[in-house]
């Protein structure tokens, strides 16, 4: 473990160790639960430490899904940091699987997003210091 | 069957959110497989591509301002969310106080730190690791303190007499030395593998130089040890990197019949300058049929100018002779945003950022998935 | 904490008034600890020790204030 804040190669060894046990932490924290009754295609997951941020992004993403009956989320409790998401679809998928696709197309949007703002921030900064220049 | 595509006007329509005097109308988004029969909907990464812009309106280093068009509210908050809530920044957490003489107490002293925004090399600063403490866990033990952690600083200041000054001076910051203590005054000691990130203009320093921290007399001090780490705005204000982060849809103003003469300049009084302008009514219009500007040719008649700037008021539907004539609304999937860093990032980079942040928060909870299918 | 000056006064005897200037205490005064404090009027530090009157030597002002802890204090900047 750092002990120290100043032997070197002590450092570059805890730096591994800590790295690499932080995401796990998280995970280990947040761990998505299934609420009891559910079935292939209808189920309630429970996020913890999660609210309105990820709760209606998801919620867009596994709605835009056409093989998804119903998807709604709530927050049983405002002092319970805990995120209630509930999936019900057609028989030709399951919850889970648009749960997964849910994270994997808000992904993709994620990426879009992100290029694009870049592409239009460097022109507009671009002609902006054309115009400086003029 | 090949799915229906509505007409541009349908879309267009479907696009526009109603405020009228009192209600609105055309709230929720109808854009889901199902809503519409015969149409698809769902979630195709192409068209979202083709049909997702951005617009740059403003890129000062600490304020920016940009639309996104063609997202979905939900994303478009999510995105806000974060960039308040959930990006990690810098700023004092503790503060060991060797000795304060000064008239502030150390508790309210100390609160005044923790919210002066630092800044720092951003690979320094995104080098850090930093530790969410667990929900209901207050009272466990600190991390390990370590130079991937925590930013050690100083402040340590004594205000003394001034020996050389005028008999009639009363101005206690002439009079005496360090007679107010700013924010310039914290000194960064660099520890470890800080030593290569934090040098030169990447030491950590405070944003601003002059935020007032104390006021001191001769004899007082002030000496303490201040640590800082990285914490996200949900855990405490102090660390959010935005003053503001907002958006709000962009305004759409509908003149439906024609507005002439005195009752466009008083139509044009009701929405903020250059919103509304005038313009003569041609010859050509005037000799159409049914335009309404029969007989009007060269009076003046309003026209929507610039609805980007309209504050969407609804002064015009207070009057009486607007009534019928103009339909005001907003555009349900233009989000014009705007980020004013408090100066640790740039505006630019925290919305760069936040798009990250949400795409990790995916990327985590996707893999805490792989428990559930095994 | 190696920096920590202050040492609680022994007691000697009981129900001492802090306020007499009787000098039956004076031979005890002489050997036992001093304690710094602060003038309320012209900020002079004044050693008192037991049986002192409670008076500056500088200008006789009657008040005295403690000195501030010399412990370091944690705060949390929230």
């Amino acid at each position: 473990m750092p002990g120290s804040v100043h032997s070197q190669d002590a450092q570059d060894q805890s730096m591994m160790d800590v790295e690499q046990p932080q995401d796990e932490l998280m995970l280990d924290e947040r761990r998505i639960l299934v609420l009891p009754g559910s079935s292939e295609t209808a189920a309630s997951f429970q996020f913890e430490g999660e609210g309105h941020t990820m709760g209606n992004a998801l919620r867009f993403a596994i709605m835009k899904n056409p093989a998804v009956d119903f998807c709604g989320y709530t927050i049983p409790h405002p002092s319970d940091a805990k995120m209630h998401l509930r999936i019900q679809t057609s028989d030709s998928t399951t919850a889970l699987e648009a749960l997964e696709k849910g994270f994997n197309d808000l992904m993709d949007l994620c990426d879009v997003v992100t290029e694009k703002f870049t592409v239009a921030r460097d022109q507009f900064n671009e002609e902006n210091s054309n115009k400086m220049q003029s | 069957m090949a799915p229906l595509v509505p007409s541009q006007e349908e879309l267009q329509r479907r696009r526009i959110i109603g405020v009228n005097a009192e209600t609105v109308t055309n709230i929720p988004s109808t854009d889901f497989p199902g809503h519409w029969p015969g149409e698809s909907h769902g979630w195709a990464l192409d068209q979202f591509k083709n049909d997702f812009k951005v617009e740059y309106h403003r890129n000062d280093p600490y304020e920016a301002s940009f639309s996104l068009i063609g997202l979905d509210a939900a994303v478009a908050n999510a995105f806000r969310r974060i960039l308040m809530a959930e990006i990690p920044t810098l700023a004092i957490e503790t503060v060991y106080v060797h000795n304060n003489t000064s008239v502030i107490q150390d508790e309210v002293l100390a609160q005044r730190l923790g919210l002066i925004p630092l800044k720092g090399s951003v690979e320094g600063i995104n080098w850090m690791q930093w530790e969410q403490k667990a929900p209901g866990d207050e009272g466990s033990a600190a991390p390990e303190l370590t130079d991937f952690n925590t930013v050690v600083m100083q402040l340590d200041i004594e205000c003394t007499q001034n020996p050389d000054v005028a008999d009639d001076e009363t101005d206690p910051r002439k009079l005496y030395n360090n007679a107010h203590v700013y924010s310039k005054h914290l000194t960064f000691t660099p520890v470890g593998r800080q030593e290569q990130f934090f040098v030169g203009d990447g030491a950590i320093r405070a944003v601003q130089p002059d935020i007032l921290i104390a006021k001191m007399r001769p004899g007082q001090k002030i000496e303490m040890e201040l640590h800082c780490v990285k914490g996200i705005g949900a855990d405490h204000a102090k660390f959010s990197p935005v003053a503001t982060a907002s958006y709000r849809l962009l305004p759409d103003i509908q003149i439906l019949r024609p507005i002439i003469g005195e009752d466009a300049k008083k139509f044009a009084k009701c929405f903020p300058k250059g919103v509304i302008g005038l313009e003569p009514v041609t010859s050509e219009e005037a000799s159409r049929a049914g335009s309404g500007y029969e007989g009007h040719a060269g009076e003046q008649k309003a026209v929507v100018k610039d609805a980007f700037n309209d504050t969407v008021s609804r002064e015009c539907l207070r009057h009486e002779e607007f009534q019928g004539k103009v339909k005001l609304g907003r555009v349900r999937d233009h989000f014009i945003f705007n980020v004013e860093s408090s100066g640790q990032f740039e505006s630019d980079t925290l919305f760069l950022e936040s798009v990250k942040v949400l795409k990790l928060k995916c990327a985590r909870w996707k893999r805490g998935l792989n428990d559930l299918m095994a | 904490m190696s920096r920590e000056a202050y040492q609680v006064p022994s007691s000697v005897s009981g129900n001492q008034n802090a306020f007499s200037n009787d000098t039956g205490y004076g031979a005890m005064a002489i050997d036992s600890p001093s304690v710094v404090y602060l003038c309320g009027e012209c900020s002079a530090r004044v050693p008192v020790k037991k049986g002192d009157p409670i008076r500056c030597k500088d200008c006789g002002h009657r008040v005295l204030y403690k000195e501030r802890t010399k412990r370091m204090v944690q705060f949390e900047a929230r």
